[in-house]
């Protein structure tokens, strides 16, 4: 129950790699040449004040945005352009700020969706698997059977049995997340991008997600990528941290580093002016 | 004169010995379920008897001795049933702890048992026995259910249940003959033996632990199977907490007796779903459950349709007036028959059928008093619900309430081979083959409540009605007096305003002083529907509880139950002078209410002492902050101001007009 962190894990192999990032938007500069890397296994943190470009980094990993320079590698292999339903297939699976869920759909149909990227199978199949879904046959009912399954393991994980029929729509905030988190989950991601997670929770609802991030890293071993405003919960999260401002990266490093960081200290609470 | 499906038991004196019995006879038949990743698992009783062999035999290489103890602690799951069979097989004792006891509770009572093994559901289980491990120093082996969260645990004494169990087959694959010596042992048990500790929740000081026989468990079980006529397609519910008597005798004695199946919800959360999928036969439940779902259909009704408003209305007038009749078997005029019939087809079907309550045949609530209200619209809809009465000190059965013979203020006739009696004092005695061994390690105790001739004392206050019903009153040591000497029986008093849907808990004081007043907590669920429909806006409890309208709402209730206590020879002197509400829910964890949600009067009288000097010193505000405990056990402090109302009290009306 010791405040401090228990040991600094080692991370050897790189995941994802930015290098030299630059995005605008017209006039704007959201993101100007950062660089960083995310290693296989960790919690890996993006802090910064409002505006600083962190939701802008998120969306240029997914592919939602196309950076102006700079290069993106992804499990060693460079990328320049790329839509978001091709990192999701990749294995880059995210969740969002405000909720993001089909809101009339229940719990376990919101999580199935997850599992779509897994099934697709060119048109000709589509088209032979909605005639045997329709009918509940063969390959369709098996495979049906299995994504079922995992996504039962999922539910189970995340302890949301009691709401796994009930619209998502009528359930509270923090229920809503957790909703969410299981949905990217079911994409079996090999990094998982968290916008916020626990934005808008009280305190019993932080130290819940808070447990989910940790045990997703310990037992699915899926490398994590959060932002997050909360500082006590990034210290205690994170293997290591990147603060952001005005769009440039202005430390990198382990918890303990970034805190001592000076250009950090300023961003935060500001400089005074001569 | 033994009934179908309990026959041919002789010798069948102990648990062990029916799960050899039952999986001879009913091999196929399921024993136990629970839910898993969304999929109703089972067990048979042959399947169930090599489960529990091999926990058994598992248990006993890891050293575990005749005699020993073993504590068990979790929400309702096969392997916890089993470790109940398999200690006894080999001779030790299981102890079951309540499983949301904070970590100190806990301790006192491993200690106190000194368990030398302790099964545990999960990871949250675990962790709490590792912060007490240094004060509790008689545990050796921890063995867990669910390895969640629990790969990293290097301990040496931490075992998953899953590798108990290997270590048993093993044992039993190198040494076949292990298999008929532990069948040996069986057969060498007598029902006198003991079967189980069960500590009592104590409303008052340290919980104590009830030492039960075989004997007294399984002669209690197979009566009130017969009587009640249980069979082996009983479907049952297990979902109250495995320490507590009552879910002993039903989940799991009468399971044995009978051979019934017993279904393990998937989490504590999911009660409700569950009892709709397993539609149980024969279920029990205290007041609170009912009442908690009789609260949501009302709810839910408010927010229908127009047409399916009125229809649900008209309905339950019918049911009122003509469903109770038909249940017992009364004369009921054909066009009641006809519109009951109707109704049944329209809405008491489909409304049984969305809380599960569709094939009830039998239906128990015991525990608290129900409301009179609320008892009655679950019989008028056709379920058999009756009251029974009863003690851990008497495995359950004291009285119950025979088929036709139900009455809402009575818990019913000696169950079969109870004897019931009256003391001079008011007190309820009783002496039956249920009735405890004695209290573990306190001799005190023992003496204190099984006097000459095995009368136990069961410190309620009762009395006999002219139908021969059981009545009873309240806790025999809280029926107190006023300063001007009217009686004073604060629960009947508490129970008579938590009828009203709008109260959930309320605390009464009045022994020793001039006035009677009470404390009161709303009811979050439906004062907070209440607001919602009347646009009363609030933030908290705290904001509810201090409205004005929901002060005058709760101020029209005191009134009609002072109207109704005028009425009441003997009590009448006892009418509510003063109330307020609190400013928070009553819980728990901060040792408020028993884990059974029992008041504790003397506890709350002494940590909200302000208020109560405040009710006595006829101001109309005072000021209190109160140090809350939350879930994660942290501490803090809430503040509020509270308003206290003054109620006028009704003459008793003259014996001219109580004769009209």
């Amino acid at each position: 129950m010791s405040p401090e962190p228990v040991q600094t894990r080692i991370f050897e192999e790189e995941i994802l790699s930015v290098s030299d990032v630059s995005l605008s938007f017209g006039g704007v500069k959201a993101i100007q040449n950062v660089s960083f890397d995310i290693k296989r296994g960790e919690i890996r943190a993006i802090i910064g004040p409002n505006g600083a470009g962190k939701t802008s980094m998120l969306n240029v990993i997914n592919g939602f945005y196309h950076p102006q320079e700079g290069l993106i590698r992804f499990k060693g292999k460079a990328r320049r352009r790329m839509r978001p339903s091709i990192a999701a297939a990749q294995g880059i699976a995210r969740t969002f700020q405000n909720v993001a869920l089909f809101k009339g759909m229940s719990t376990l149909d919101n999580i199935m969706t997850g599992r779509l990227p897994r099934l697709e199978k060119g048109i000709f199949g589509e088209i032979v698997n909605v005639f045997l879904q329709a009918a509940y046959l063969g390959p369709a009912r098996r495979s049906e059977l299995e994504q079922r399954k995992y996504v039962e393991e999922i539910i189970d994980f995340l302890e949301i049995q009691h709401i796994r029929r009930t619209p998502v729509g009528r359930l509270p905030y923090g229920l809503q997340k957790r909703v969410e988190l299981g949905r990217a989950l079911a994409m079996e991601p090999e990094l998982l991008l968290l916008d916020e997670p626990m934005a808008g929770m009280n305190l019993e609802e932080k130290e819940d997600m808070s447990r989910f991030i940790i045990d997703v890293n310990d037992q699915y071993g899926t490398t994590i990528a959060l932002i997050e405003h909360d500082i006590s919960v990034v210290m205690d999260l994170s293997d290591r941290i990147i603060v952001l401002d005005y769009g440039r990266k202005i430390a990198d490093g382990t918890p303990g580093e970034v805190q001592s960081n000076q250009a950090v200290m300023d961003a935060y609470l500001g400089v005074p002016h001569e | 004169m033994p009934a179908k499906g309990v026959t041919g038991q002789e010798g069948l004196d102990t648990f062990p010995k029916l799960l050899l019995h039952n999986a001879r006879t009913l091999p196929d038949h399921p024993s136990i379920r629970e839910k898993d990743l969304g999929i109703w698992q089972s067990w048979n009783w042959s399947e169930v008897l090599e489960e529990v062999r091999a926990l058994a035999i598992g248990l006993q290489k890891l050293g575990l001795q005749a005699g020993e103890k073993i504590a068990i602690c979790g929400e309702n799951r096969p392997r916890l049933y089993w470790t109940f069979v398999a200690a006894q097989s080999v001779g030790a004792v299981p102890v079951p702890v309540y499983q949301d006891s904070v970590a100190e509770e806990m301790a006192y009572v491993m200690e106190h048992a000194g368990a030398a093994f302790v099964v545990v559901e999960d990871q949250e289980q675990v962790d709490k026995l590792f912060q007490i491990s240094e004060t509790v120093s008689c545990i050796r082996h921890i063995i867990y259910d669910d390895p969640r969260g629990l790969r990293d645990y290097q301990e040496e004494n931490l075992h998953s249940f899953k590798d108990v169990q290997e270590k048993g087959r093993k044992a039993l694959r190198d040494a076949p003959q292990a298999k008929t010596g532990w069948e040996e042992t069986i057969n060498a048990g007598k029902g006198s033996d003991i079967s189980v500790f069960l500590y009592t929740s104590g409303t008052t000081g340290r919980p104590k632990g009830v030492v039960l026989s075989h004997d007294n468990v399984l002669i209690t079980a197979r009566e009130t199977a017969i009587l009640e006529g249980l069979r082996p397609d009983e479907e049952v519910l297990a979902y109250l907490p495995m320490a507590w008597v009552g879910d002993h005798i039903f989940s799991y004695g009468q399971s044995y007796v009978c051979g019934f199946c017993v279904s393990c919800p998937e989490s504590p959360e999911t009660m409700l779903q569950d009892l709709r999928e397993i539609g149980p036969t024969y279920f029990f439940a205290p007041p609170r459950i009912f009442e908690n779902i009789l609260t949501t259909v009302m709810i839910r009704m408010e927010d229908a349709a127009p047409l399916k408003r009125k229809l649900f209305k008209y309905f339950l007038g019918v049911a009122k007036e003509y469903g109770e009749a038909i249940l017992n078997g009364e004369n009921v005029p054909l066009k009641g028959r006809l519109l009951y019939a109707l109704g049944n087809i329209l809405i008491y079907g489909p409304l049984k059928n969305t809380l599960g309550f569709s094939r009830i045949r039998i239906g128990y609530t015991a525990g608290e008093a129900i409301g009179p209200e609320i008892f009655r619209f679950y019989r008028s809809l056709g379920i058999n619900l009756k009251q029974l009465y009863g003690q851990t000190e008497a495995a359950v059965f004291i009285t119950v309430q025979p088929d036709g013979e139900i009455h809402a203020d009575t818990v019913g006739v000696p169950a079969p081979g109870v004897e019931v009696k009256i003391a001079e004092s008011g007190e309820v005695l009783y002496r039956s083959p249920g009735v405890f061994v004695e209290y573990y390690k306190n001799p005190e105790s023992t003496s204190e409540t099984k006097t000459g001739g095995g009368w136990v004392h069961s410190g309620d206050a009762g009395f006999f009605d002219d139908r021969g019903h059981l009545k009873i009153i309240d806790r025999a040591k809280d029926v107190g007096r006023l300063n001007n000497d009217a009686m004073f029986a604060p629960k009947y008093i508490e129970n008579k305003l938590k009828f009203y849907p709008n109260i959930k808990e309320v605390v009464a004081f009045g022994d020793g002083r001039d006035m009677c007043t009470v404390f009161i907590n709303i009811d979050l669920t439906a004062v907070g529907s209440w607001a919602e429909r009347n646009n009363v806006p609030y933030a908290s409890y705290q904001e509810l509880a201090a409205n004005d309208l929901v002060y005058d709402m709760i101020e029209a209730h005191v009134d009609e139950v002072n109207a109704g206590l005028a009425r009441e020879p003997g009590i009448s002197g006892s009418q509510i002078r003063r109330f307020l509400i609190l400013h928070k829910e009553l819980d728990a964890d901060d040792g408020e209410l028993t884990r059974t949600r029992k008041v504790r009067r003397a506890f709350i009288a002494d940590r909200y002492a302000p208020l109560v000097t405040a009710l006595y010193d006829g101001s109309e505000m005072t000021h209190i902050e109160t140090e809350v405990t939350f879930e994660d056990g942290r501490k803090g402090m809430i503040a509020a101001d509270i308003q206290i109302r003054d109620m006028q009290t009704y003459e008793p009306p003259t014996s001219m007009e109580a004769a009209q």
